[in-house]
């Protein structure tokens, strides 16, 4: 691997705070999000089922047809003539579900049918003349009802609702168990809840007629994959489908599985003969967008008198609803959490995937890890109080050490770097933890119930797509990688295409100090287009903005391919310099003698070389100055059930909340939340403070305010913004942030991942505070979201929320 | 239908609407000013936030027949002669992840200094409580606008 100093020749650029390249524009309102693409379109508004489950006995939609200013109507019989069923990733039994429903829908907002009209509002007043004749089914909603022995199947090839259950042990659990003198179990419910992206899914597909080839314009977080799952749910070949990605209005993951609608408006365009837009409602993105599931976690911990403990195991049964593309992910993805920061020996998983009536499930920002990392540090603090122990001191008797790093879980996962017990001692002295603590054993003498909650966490970046394989034999995707261009263009300036789009990382601002400070230039002398176009931008498989990528193998492609231009030019400048390259160096846009400065040539004059005076280049020299490079991450291991890694890189923090709850009202409210955490190197401070603070938000509103409530007939109850209650701007805590830089030493830049980082741990400091607010009344938290009503309910009653 | 006519940014527009057409359409698809977004649909996330007539309303929730003889600024009509001090500090502050609450949040501190030129922490807050935004966790917003209120001051004075 390159080492830092042999990739960035200047120190000028890489850590500090620039102005984000993309501010500009989007602060005066001039992005370019798909809506506001200016083209020529009919627009889609669909059809979708009122039923949790039921059969579809006959469609007709003549009616839509003949209101003026229809111009096409599809429904799920015609769009499964013309496609493949849906691929799955992660479950094991075999479960046909096609774009649209065909016989039978199986959830509440499963598309049925789809219209294309001069505008959306005559697309809408279509959809009510479409009549739909359906025959009820018993709906299947919640895990309890899905297991029962005699419940009725959502898919009936499966023969069961489970379609994965898999068994892991790693270490010797049983030896652990014995040798243990605590075992302490509890099962923790988790509900639903989404990062909701502030703009929802938008589409726009045009079919051309004269290449029978389709463009399509989509906020799709994962285009590398969608490409093939669009192809091939269409049957066309690759060349067939150029997907372009423009702005995206925020992604958390939620837009990682948005291709079945580009297959749904792919087809409408050509039936319609007119590009078709397509603009998902709110209320369509709560119902029928996606959700990370719901889940049971039976939790064990065996642990010795001293707090050490020396196994988990968990029962991961997780609702993923009814699409089974995405289905089973949640559970296989904990392994890269399992132990979290804790050298824990012995591990026991066992996974199961339950299909249920609720709507679709996808990878949203943690995707199961922060369920992990719930469960885990409830349980730290439940022994730490069976123990006698400060929930403090039970995490520093059992944290990885810095001198065992890079430690290995049992499972295989590889924690690269960090320094966690410091990170925690830095957590107490940024809240002031001993003072806290008397102020709130002072204030319940008053009648006050503060409480304190610390949660540690570990937060993996990358995913090693090979995980996959531990229920399904290998998979189609293993390791992780990415691509990227750079070009040095006629004037000197450099340019940037990345295999991955933005949705809102400020990825050309970071991309751009990297490329500064490796060609001794500025960063305004660096654009990128953040966009991506299928046909033009290099990309993999794993092409797409998720898993905290970018800073691995994103900008490891961006280093690789400008080291590429930075040594052609290099030898460019030599031959004109008529130096060798090891006698030149870099600076301010020109590569000079390193003792005579005066003897230099500037990027331009290389590029009038490069491009135009070709005559004049080197022997066995190419013309030209643009150069792609793909870079995979070198620690992904290879498909082994018994030593594989889910991610490979792993970033930590703690986080301390600190809340009053009012046990009249029920009300939480925050009096303070610390964070230190650690992402290796720092590129971008300021981004890295927004990715922080803004992940934790996730938690909070996780933690005490989303949740999609469906009804025992499968109808989902909060379906805008007045029932699923975001995070607001009053109410959410001012957060008082720390960092330390333990750099990762498999990553080019010694980088880790920030993005989904305060979502994993802030669900525990949260429940931990309130069951520490409320430990007078000997209240246990063993479900989320902690409401006003569960509380109430806790201190007065039931003695758990 | 209605005949409207209005003044957006300070050009005059006269237009047929349907009576249904929202306000936040007719900017966006009529006066094809795309920077107002929609977000939810319900009032909830003020994405769509403009200035009509001297006051910061959310156009998802508001007809484009009501805005007949109206006066509206939307966020491509704030700048003049360069940024204005609550966009210069959205940018200075990282106040901006992926862009899509922005419009309707400086729209909405516009709105809140308008009436308010010296807002505390709390009022700030309080002023954004119906603006969404699910990128940023809010604190480097309410920053931005602390510090432009503190610039916007400034250059009062002098």
């Amino acid at each position: 691997m390159l080492k830092l100093d042999e990739i960035l020749v200047t120190r000028n650029w890489v850590g500090k705070p620039v102005q984000r390249q993309e501010d500009l524009r989007l602060v005066k309102g001039e992005g370019s999000y798909v809506d506001d693409l200016e083209m020529d379109c009919h627009h889609a508004a669909i059809l979708r089922s009122p039923h949790a489950h039921a059969r579809i006995k006959k469609i007709d939609v003549s009616k839509a047809l003949a209101l003026k200013g229809v111009i096409a109507v599809l429904t799920g019989q015609e769009v499964a003539a013309q496609t493949k069923p849906i691929s799955a990733r992660a479950i094991t039994r075999p479960a046909t579900q096609y774009v649209m429903a065909v016989d039978k829908v199986r959830y509440v907002g499963e598309p049925v049918a789809v219209v294309a009209a001069e505008d959306r509002y005559i697309a809408e007043d279509a959809l009510e003349l479409i009549e739909v004749d359906y025959e009820a089914l018993p709906p299947v909603v919640t895990l309890e009802d899905a297991l029962k022995p005699d419940a009725p199947l959502v898919f009936e090839e499966a023969g069961s609702n489970v379609l994965m259950h898999d068994l892991m042990e790693h270490g010797d659990f049983a030896g652990a168990c014995q040798e243990a003198d605590l075992l302490l179990k509890e099962t923790f419910k988790v509900h639903r809840y989404s990062s909701t992206p502030l703009e929802p899914w938008a589409i726009i597909a045009k079919y051309q007629k004269g290449s029978d080839a389709f463009l399509v314009w989509a906020n799709d977080q994962q285009h590398g994959r969608s490409i093939t799952n669009v192809c091939n749910t269409l049957g066309i070949p690759t060349h067939k489908l150029r997907l372009m990605v423009p702005d995206s209005g925020g992604g958390f993951g939620i837009k990682l599985a948005l291709w079945p609608y580009i297959v749904i408006l792919s087809l409408l365009a050509k039936k319609a003969n007119k590009p078709v837009k397509w603009i998902q409602t709110r209320r369509e993105h709560l119902t029928a967008g996606s959700h990370a599931p719901d889940a049971n976690v039976e939790i064990e911990l065996a642990l010795k008198k001293d707090g050490r403990i020396l196994a988990v195991g968990i029962k991961d049964t997780q609702n993923d609803g009814s699409f089974v593309h995405t289905a089973g992910i949640y559970g296989l993805i904990k392994f890269a959490t399992m132990v979290g920061c804790y050298n824990i020996k012995a591990t026991k998983a066992e996974l199961l995937s339950v299909v249920t009536n609720k709507g679709p499930t996808v990878q949203n920002r943690g995707v199961g890890k922060p369920t992990m990392i719930f469960v885990l540090e409830r349980m730290v603090d439940l022994a730490a109080k069976k123990l006698g122990l400060d929930p403090s001191e039970i995490r520093f008797r059992n944290f990885v050490k810095p001198e065992q790093m890079p430690y290995t879980t049992p499972s295989g996962e590889i924690y690269e770097s960090g320094d966690y017990p410091e990170c925690l001692r830095r957590a107490l002295e940024l809240v002031g933890y001993e003072e806290l603590k008397r102020r709130r054993d002072a204030a319940r003498k008053n009648g006050k119930y503060l409480g304190i909650g610390i949660s540690a966490g570990v937060e993996p970046g990358t995913s090693n797509l090979g995980y996959y394989y531990t229920a399904r034999g290998t998979p189609e995707y293993t390791g992780n990688a990415e691509g990227a261009i750079v070009s040095v263009d006629y004037d000197g300036n450099v340019n940037v295409l990345l295999g991955s789009a933005d949705t809102g990382q400020g990825h050309a601002t970071t991309t751009a100090q990297v490329i500064a400070d490796m060609l001794a230039i500025t960063p305004d002398n660096v654009s990128m287009n953040s966009h991506v176009d299928s046909l033009i931008s290099p990309f993999l498989g794993h092409s797409g903005v998720y898993s905290n990528k970018f800073n691995d193998v994103d900008l490891g492609a961006v280093v690789m391919a400008t080291k590429k231009i930075r040594d052609k030019m290099l030898r460019l400048a030599a031959h004109m310099l008529e130096l060798d390259v090891n006698q030149l160096k870099l600076k301010d846009g020109k590569i000079c003698s390193a003792k005579d400065e005066a003897k230099a040539v500037s990027f331009k004059e290389i590029a009038s070389l490069a491009y135009k005076k070709i005559l004049f280049l080197p022997a066995g020299e190419e013309p030209g100055l643009k150069e792609i490079a793909y870079y995979r991450n070198p620690i992904a291991k290879l498909p082994n059930r018994k030593d594989f890694n889910i991610q490979l890189t792993h970033a930590n923090s703690v986080h301390i909340a600190v809340v009053e709850v009012d046990v009249q009202s029920g009300m939480i409210e925050f009096l303070k939340y610390g964070i230190v955490h650690d992402c290796g190197r720092q590129i971008h401070p300021g981004i890295v403070e927004g990715m922080a603070i803004g992940s934790t938000v996730h938690g909070v509103g996780a933690s005490l305010l989303e949740e999609f409530v469906y009804n025992e007939d499968g109808q989902l109850l909060s379906t805008t913004f007045m029932d699923y209650m975001k995070p607001l701007a009053m109410g959410v805590p001012k957060f008082e942030l720390a960092h330390m830089e333990s750099p990762c030493p498999y990553t080019l830049l010694g980088t880790k991942a920030v993005g989904e980082g305060g979502s994993l741990p802030s669900l525990a400091a949260i429940a931990n505070a309130v069951e520490d607010a409320l430990a007078p009344f000997g209240v246990k938290v063993t479900s989320l979201p902690i409401t006003p009503e569960k509380v109430v309910r806790a201190v007065t009653e039931s003695k758990q929320i | 239908m209605h005949r409207i006519k209005l003044k957006i940014n300070g050009q005059d527009l006269e237009n047929e609407v349907d009576a249904r057409l929202l306000l936040v359409h007719y900017i966006r698809e009529k006066a094809r000013l795309t920077g107002t977004h929609v977000g939810c649909d319900t009032g909830n996330c003020g994405a769509c936030t403009v200035i009509f007539n001297g006051k910061a309303i959310k156009s998802c929730m508001t007809l484009a027949a009501q805005a007949d003889g109206a006066e509206i600024m939307t966020i491509e009509g704030l700048a003049k002669n360069g940024l204005h001090p609550i966009q210069k500090a959205f940018m200075e502050k990282f106040a901006i992840q992926c862009g899509y609450c922005t419009p309707g949040m400086v729209m909405s501190a516009y709105g809140l200094l308008s009436a308010n030129p010296s807002p505390d922490e709390a009022e700030i807050r309080e002023a954004l409580e119906g603006n969404l935004c699910m990128c940023t966790g809010y604190q480097q917003i309410i920053e931005a606008v602390a510090r432009a209120a503190e610039g916007m001051r400034g250059a009062g004075k002098k």
